[in-house]
């Protein structure tokens, strides 16, 4: 009896005790940052800041398949595969709004606008509130307010490429995409209606001349240049923004800061872009060359994604590549001594020898580079408006034309007087434009820009500006779960 | 106050005296069939606590007060004996079989009961019945065994986890998956594998090792499990030590062979040829056409894929156990060992395993127990792309099967693999990249396997300090190690760009579990019974992770992840813990086993919640009357007739914790890599507000026995509120959250149904004897609110890429979600659309003058259309959700033989069979013999196949969902059909007690309009948003199998 009172009195004990663990009942994740210790050292912070621009470099945005979206829907390629996981209902024109191209680069772009948000709410409140003055200075605070700042004006300059009707259609009077500039973390907020283009393309220039007086002149190492942002980062960028509102005027005031009048064109201040003297070194490893004023790193260890790199898309390799249309004038254009054709890689497709675009080599493993803007763009906005802008062409547009053909194709210089008129002269940017950007996403760019169709290829028809498939519907998810979108 | 206390005294003094009386009564209890004395027979004197058990020989010795009349005899499987004393001391007593088993023992939650005094509603399928099936884990075998528990095999992997809903979809965004509780301990369940072999943790459970399975449905049931119980429990109990002065041996075997069944006819070479180069000449007749093209011997080559991709797999499985109990101690040891193919080529699966459940009577107060399970799995599966997530798959081998050109073959006439790059090559033909893989490779050369170590264990310690009251603690574990590898070659298919992959993962979830209970039944004044039981359970979860890979091959030799390659992988892994504390009770009272009561109450608290909503209350309390019980009714002519009337209504909150993670309410930053730089980025907008999931469960059943119990009839209605639901809110995806989506508590849907269980003892005479199951359940689901006006709908989308379901308030969940078509016009050879308009629209793939919008045009010739999408014209097209469902069982015995049918069946469900968009489709893709003979050719052509034109793969719903492709999926399927033959009374030499035979056939056939292999299928597994999806799987399997069963 004894030893049964005592079993009993031990199991009573027992199954009193049971309930004590209750400060198991909080467990802290060992693998993730809590909110409120996200701004705790600089090297979070910094962090943060990497963490914006691996947002953007995600492989449905500016990892990869954005430029290809931006190319394919243009003449300039064929597809070695109808499979509709990489990208043939774009190249096709076929796409719907529950199409996955639409579908996943509004998610991702949008996606990194919020991440850029986040950041910016952050950043400010921590620094106002006083927890940040200790941990950094107020030079990097501007610079990090200025990178977040050009990320989200990058960001939305892209989706209007797709979502939205050219600016220069109506002066950006068309419905425009939904401008979210606050951080959302909650279930809130989710109706809000579409900004004008214009107001959109206001929105940008403001974040882009707010960043600029703070940005970084420059960084210590060559990849840091090439993948951070600095100013003259956005200086470049701003020339893009402007030649696509055909605001001349101000292409040329930006473009000056960071292009010399005349040659060797250099820029004067800040990290020195210039243009490689060789075409193909800017291809090749180390990716960091003053001609790339901002490109998408990678690293064994950090790839695109399944079907998502610019080699998936171009190399000669891969199964689902792209390969070039010989008929198209990018291609008939070319001179075979032209340094860009030498660069073309080819491949055996249906039993014909094709070409494709060289510039990402590396198929195993896919690390090189993708480019977002080069020095070399510069040069060719400010001569497009240089003539667009006096109405006449001049010696320093032709130089500047010049100094972007020549570097490929030295005995293909022009002259002034190879010009009758300013409409022969942006005919020939037009050309070089196309040949010298084959494969980096600004073929749809620049004919949307000039309100001209969408060439064919193959089977598949032009697209006129006047057609409903000229720009992306907006994307079936947005539709449905934002009342106050409107569909294109 | 003197007279009572003189009278307390007397009262006292005559207690004492009777006390002191007490008279023994001995005798001997046997069986009445054979006259074999039975052990562990409990002789109680009714209305008191005494009790003892008989011994090894059946005898017993029991004192008695002087004042004692009946004697009670009980025994399982036997009916219960009351015997009047009367003056007796030997009282021997002949125990009558209960072959109807009307007073069988149930397991509940926490304890047991008699069936007859169940008031939940519980279903109860015996372990013998599963445990000769052919198949990896018990829970394939419950299809239709268990009314208003419909099971899905979604198809013929092997250890593919079955979806299993008890009552309905309980859920919408977490798991409408039941809690599994095996001897007390809930364990862990789905597909553990990080790879395309499927790894079905239940699996794990020895289907032999298993007594008894309990489905626990309505909430008095259930609610005991509070937070975990929305979904049905399910309760396994493994096997005991067998009674008796014989330890029993059994040896269990069979071997089989198992196929797929009902694979696609797809055209051969010729007719290949004719079908493309007409599409090709419809779509521009200035094309390269398609040729035959001839092997090495100069013969046309004509590839049969599907000979490459499937097989006959062979299979067989041993298992012994010894069981056995002594005065003190019961036994049961189990080993077993299973190897088996599947029907698709290197696909396997191979378990070992050992039991040994123990139980030791320490004194007659202290008994101890201790059940031990360790179970290794190794499976082994191709990419069949038919697990969830794998629909559209490059690799997956469903489709590879019926999509590839018959005109190519997988070997070049040099005898090399046949590809170009990753893909497979195109022989010359004018196709272009064909972008899928060749099958024969990356099945030679691919490897995925996952291996699972398994530790079940419980150790149980009960006191019984007083007759009736049960002090126990319970302390159980559930720890396990998966490790996943993954090769993958450079020579061709997903791993061609990287040069060859190799990556393993090694996951351990562990669990510990400890409940405390006491429990005290006792009678007060004979007639009320009553029971009380307290308790407190922890419970803590762990689950670690960690990968590494490798890419780049430095030699085609290295296929192991110790091998020499270039580059090493990221890593990975993930790391989570979560804790339970529950506090419950339960109360139930019966008087006279007439009037029954029974409530209970639980209180849990779960740490993945937000800080201040840990804690949540749930209960349900029950109330039932045995009507026949009644003086008034036994006495009557329907009390004569109808036996065991039982009428019972139940109620109760339940909740739901399955999709909540660990760190659900936390907003939270992760970190990754920007190039070689360090990033931290916001990855999780938590809700702090996140409270349980829960439902109000309604119940009211009627159950009774006509013909003294040859014919048992239970009846129920269920109503499920889901009235609290956790809804990942989608968001609209301008705003950039996270996954596009927030938890939050909103949102309500209600399942509702009748059930039927029948069983029926047609014929019981010694030589033959008939036994029918029937169950029959009905189910009605509707969603009524969402998150309106932000939300009012949800989409269900296949393998991230097609949007297939949309879930609305008013409707049920889960719907397909299409445009609606109406064949074919017979003028045009054009697919009919019906726009939102009502209109019907005609598309020709080869219109593309003057533009490609020229595709799409009015049928009455007004002109051009809109095209049509399922974003501007779709419409709900089908419930996926069957209204009826169930099985029917009858089981034969003749002289020595047996014999079963088993059919299970479902009706008034649609399923989309993406599939045959698929096997329409005029791109390259071969396509059914159906579209060979009879595609559209010439005006007036009635058919369902549109005029061919290459490159068309929007005609036949490849890139729009259509209602040509949503078809009925009604189904009768003769799911196990077995013989067997009993060989008895063997010579005693021979140390055998009997030997069974037997032959079995497992999914023999489905009866089925359906056009795809099989109706029972989810290409989407458990999910509750996209089910009733049939994409790109393989069929199911069919099993022949031969075994026998020995008692020594």
């Amino acid at each position: 009896m004894k030893n049964i009172l005592k079993g009993s009195l031990i199991l009573l004990m027992t199954f009193l005790l049971g309930g004590c663990s209750k400060e198991n009942l909080n467990p802290v994740p060992q693998t993730l940052l809590g909110e409120a210790q996200a701004f705790d050292t600089k090297d979070r912070v910094v962090g943060q800041v990497n963490g914006m621009y691996a947002s953007v470099k995600s492989g449905a945005f500016l990892g990869g398949r954005f430029y290809v979206y931006l190319d394919i829907r243009a003449e300039n390629f064929f597809p070695k595969s109808t499979n509709l996981v990489t990208n043939y209902a774009t190249w096709n024109h076929n796409v719907l709004s529950t199409t996955n191209e639409v579908q996943g680069l509004w998610n991702s772009i949008y996606a990194s606008i919020n991440a850029i948000n986040i950041f910016l709410e952050g950043l400010n409140a921590n620094w106002t509130s006083g927890k940040l003055t200790t941990i950094i200075t107020e030079t990097e605070y501007n610079q990090y307010l200025s990178e977040a700042l050009t990320l989200r004006a990058i960001s939305y300059f892209s989706l209007l490429q797709l979502y939205a009707q050219p600016y220069n259609k109506n002066a950006g009077a068309s419905p425009g995409v939904p401008l979210r500039l606050q951080a959302e973390k909650t279930g809130a907020n989710n109706d809000l209606a579409r900004s004008t283009v214009a107001e959109v393309y206001t929105q940008i220039l403001e974040d882009l001349n707010d960043a600029e007086p703070g940005a970084i002149n420059a960084y210590s190492t060559a990849l840091l240049n090439t993948t951070r942002i600095h100013k003259n980062t956005i200086i470049a960028f701003k020339t893009r923004v402007y030649i696509n509102m055909n605001n001349f005027p101000a292409v040329k005031t930006e473009a000056a800061k960071i292009v010399p009048a005349a040659a060797p064109f250099v820029a004067p201040s800040g990290h020195p872009h210039q243009l490689s003297s060789s075409f193909a070194a800017i291809w090749n490893s180390p990716y960091t060359l003053p001609e790339s004023i901002f490109s998408m790193p990678f690293t064994e260890t950090n790839t695109a994604g399944t079907q998502n790199s610019k080699a998936h898309y171009n190399h000669p390799s891969s199964s689902e590549s792209y390969y070039l249309n010989r008929t198209a004038q990018a291609f008939t254009a070319l001179n075979d001594a032209d340094a860009r054709k030498v660069q073309f890689q080819t491949g055996v497709v249906n039993s014909v020898t094709e070409y494709f675009v060289g510039k990402w080599r590396s198929f195993t493993p896919q690390i090189d580079y993708a480019p977002v803007i080069r020095y070399a763009e510069v040069l060719l906005n400010y001569a497009e408006a240089l003539v667009r802008d006096g109405g006449t062409v001049t010696q320093q547009a032709v130089d500047l034309l010049n100094a972007v053909r020549t570097r490929s194709f030295p005995a293909g210089a022009y002259v002034l007087g190879d010009f009758a008129d300013a409409a022969a002269f942006r005919a020939a940017i037009m050309l070089e434009r196309n040949i010298e950007f084959l494969g980096e996403g600004f073929r749809n760019m620049d004919l949307a820009r000039n309100m001209m169709a969408l060439p064919g290829k193959g089977t598949v028809p032009a697209i006129q500006t006047t057609d409903p498939n000229y720009i992306w519907p907006i994307p079936e998810n947005e539709m449905i779960f934002n009342k106050l979108m409107i569909q294109n | 106050m003197k007279k009572l206390l003189m009278m307390f005294t007397l009262f006292l003094m005559a207690g004492a005296l009777a006390l002191a009386q007490t008279v023994q009564i001995s005798g001997t209890v046997t069986s009445s069939e054979d006259g074999l004395p039975l052990p562990g027979v409990a002789v109680t004197v009714k209305g008191t606590t005494i009790g003892v058990s008989t011994n090894a020989s059946g005898a017993y010795v029991i004192s008695v007060p002087a004042n004692a009349t009946t004697l009670s005899f009980q025994f399982i499987g036997y009916k219960p004996q009351d015997v009047t004393i009367a003056g007796q001391t030997t009282i021997n007593v002949q125990m009558v079989q209960d072959l109807f088993a009307v007073d069988e023992v149930v397991v509940v939650a926490y304890g047991v009961q008699q069936k007859r005094d169940v008031a939940g509603a519980i279903s109860s399928v015996k372990g013998d019945a599963v445990k000769l099936m052919p198949v990896q884990s018990f829970d394939q075998t419950l299809q239709g065994k268990a009314a208003g528990v419909m099971i899905t095999l979604p198809n013929g992997v092997l250890n593919n986890p079955p979806v299993i809903r008890v009552r309905g979809f309980n859920s919408i965004s977490s798991s409408s998956f039941p809690l599994v509780v095996v001897d007390g301990v809930p364990v862990f369940s789905g597909n553990f594998s990080a790879n395309s072999s499927a790894a079905n943790a239940l699996a794990d459970i020895a289907p032999s090792d298993i007594q008894s399975m309990e489905i626990l449905k309505d909430a008095s049931a259930t609610a005991i499990y509070g937070s975990r119980a929305a979904n049905g429990v399910i309760l396994i109990t493994t096997r005991r030590g067998a009674i008796g002065p014989k330890a029993r041996v059994t040896y269990d075997g069979f071997f089989g062979y198992t196929q797929p069944y009902n694979l696609f006819e797809v055209m051969n070479a010729d007719q290949y040829i004719e079908h493309k180069n007409l599409a090709r000449t419809n779509l521009d007749p200035t094309l390269a056409p398609f040729t035959l093209v001839n092997d090495a011997n100069g013969n046309p080559i004509n590839t049969k894929w599907a000979d490459y991709i499937y097989q006959t797999g062979f299979q067989h499985s041993h298992a012994i156990t010894i069981s056995g109990s002594t005065a003190a101690t019961s036994y049961f040891l189990s080993v077993g060992y299973s190897d088996q193919e599947g029907m698709i080529q290197k696909n396997t699966y191979a378990r070992k395993n050992a039991r040994l459940n123990l139980e030791h009577k320490f004194n007659k107060y202290i008994t101890f127990g201790g059940n031990f399970g360790l179970t290794n799995g190794l499976n082994s599966a191709p990419n069949t792309g038919s697990l969830p997530g794998q629909g559209f798959n490059t690799a997956g081998a469903g489709r590879l099967a019926f999509v590839l050109p018959p005109n190519i073959a997988p070997y070049l006439n040099d005898g090399n693999y046949n590809t170009s790059g990753s893909a497979i090559g195109n022989m010359g033909q004018p196709m272009g990249n064909l972008g899928y893989y060749n099958p024969v490779p990356i099945f030679d050369l691919n490897r995925f396997t996952s291996e699972t170590d398994r530790l079940l264990a419980t150790l149980t310690a009960t006191i019984q300090p007083v007759k009736g009251l049960f002090i126990k603690t319970v302390y159980g574990i559930d720890n396990m190690m998966v490790e996943t590898q993954t090769y993958q070659t450079g020579l061709t298919g997903d791993s061609f760009a990287a040069n060859g992959f190799v990556g393993h993962t090694f996951n351990r979830p562990t669990r510990w579990t400890w409940t405390n209970t006491i429990n005290y039944d006792f009678t007060v004044m004979e007639k009320l019974n009553l029971g009380v039981l307290a308790g407190v359970e922890e419970q803590y979860t762990k689950s670690e992770s960690w990968s590494g890979s490798k890419t780049n091959a430095t030699d085609p030799f290295f296929k192991v992840y110790q091998g020499s390659w270039v580059t090493a992988g990221m890593g990975g892994g993930g790391l989570s813990e979560d804790y339970f504390l529950s506090y419950f009770g339960r109360f139930n009272a019966n008087l006279d086993r007439k009037y029954y009561f029974e409530v209970s109450v639980r209180r849990d608290a779960f740490s993945g919640l937000s800080i201040g909503n840990e804690w949540g209350t749930f209960g349900g309390a029950s109330l039932m009357w045995n009507i026949s019980r009644e003086g008034f009714i036994a006495n009557s002519a329907l009390g004569e007739n109808v036996t065991d009337m039982r009428l019972k209504a139940s109620y109760g909150r339940v909740g739901n914790i399955s999709g909540i993670g660990s760190y659900e309410s936390l907003f939270l930053y992760g970190s990754g890599v920007y190039g070689a730089a360090p990033t931290w980025s916001f990855v999780q907008a938590g809700n702090p507000d996140l409270r349980w999931e829960a439902s109000d469960k309604y119940d009211v059943g009627f159950s009774f026995g006509l013909l003294n119990d040859r014919i048992q009839v239970d009846l129920n209605w269920y109503y499920n509120n889901v009235n609290d639901l956790i809804l990942n809110l989608p968001q609209a995806p301008s705003k950039g959250v996270p996954g596009n989506s927030v938890p939050v508590n909103i949102g309500a849907m209600y399942n509702t149904g009748v059930e039927l269980s029948l069983t029926t003892y047609n014929v019981t005479s010694p030589n033959f004897t008939w036994t029918t199951n029937f169950n029959f359940s009905t189910l009605k689901n509707e969603v009524t609110a969402l998150a309106a006006p932000a939300v009012t709908e949800l989409v269900g989308v296949t393998s991230g890429l097609e949007t297939t379901n949309r879930t609305l308030v008013g409707h049920p969940i889960g719907m397909i979600y299409g445009v609606e078509t109406r064949g074919v016009d017979p003028a045009t050879g054009r697919r009919i659309f019906i726009n939102a308009a009502g209109k019907e629209v005609l598309y020709g793939h080869e219109l593309t003058v003057p533009t490609v919008a020229s595709r799409w045009f009015y049928k009455d010739g007004s002109g051009l259309a809109p095209a049509v999408s399922v974003a501007s014209d779709g419409k709900p097209l089908g419930s996926t959700i069957p209204k009826v469902y169930g099985g029917l069982d009858n089981n034969f015995t003749f002289f020595d033989f047996d014999a079963t049918i088993g059919l299970t069946y479902a009706f008034g469900h649609y399923v989309y069979n993406g599939s045959k968009a698929g096997l329409r489709d005029q791109r390259w893709w071969n396509n059914s013999v159906e579209v060979y003979e009879t595609a559209w050719k010439q005006p007036g052509d009635i058919t369902n196949i549109p005029k061919p034109v290459f490159n068309d793969n929007l005609s036949n719903g490849s890139a729009i969902i259509m209602s040509e492709n949503v078809e009925k999926g009604d189904y009768v399927k003769l799911r196990t059909l077995a013989l067997g033959y009993t060989i008895k009374n063997l010579p005693a030499a021979v140390g055998i007690e009997r030997v069974r035979i037997y032959t079995q056939l497992f999914n023999a056939w489905v009866f089925t309009k359906y056009t795809g292999s099989d109706p029972e299928v989810s290409s989407n597994g458990n999910s509750n948003l996209a089910p009733g999806i049939d994409r790109n799987t393989v069929p199911q399997a069919r099993t022949y199998s031969f075994g026998v069963n020995i008692s020594f």
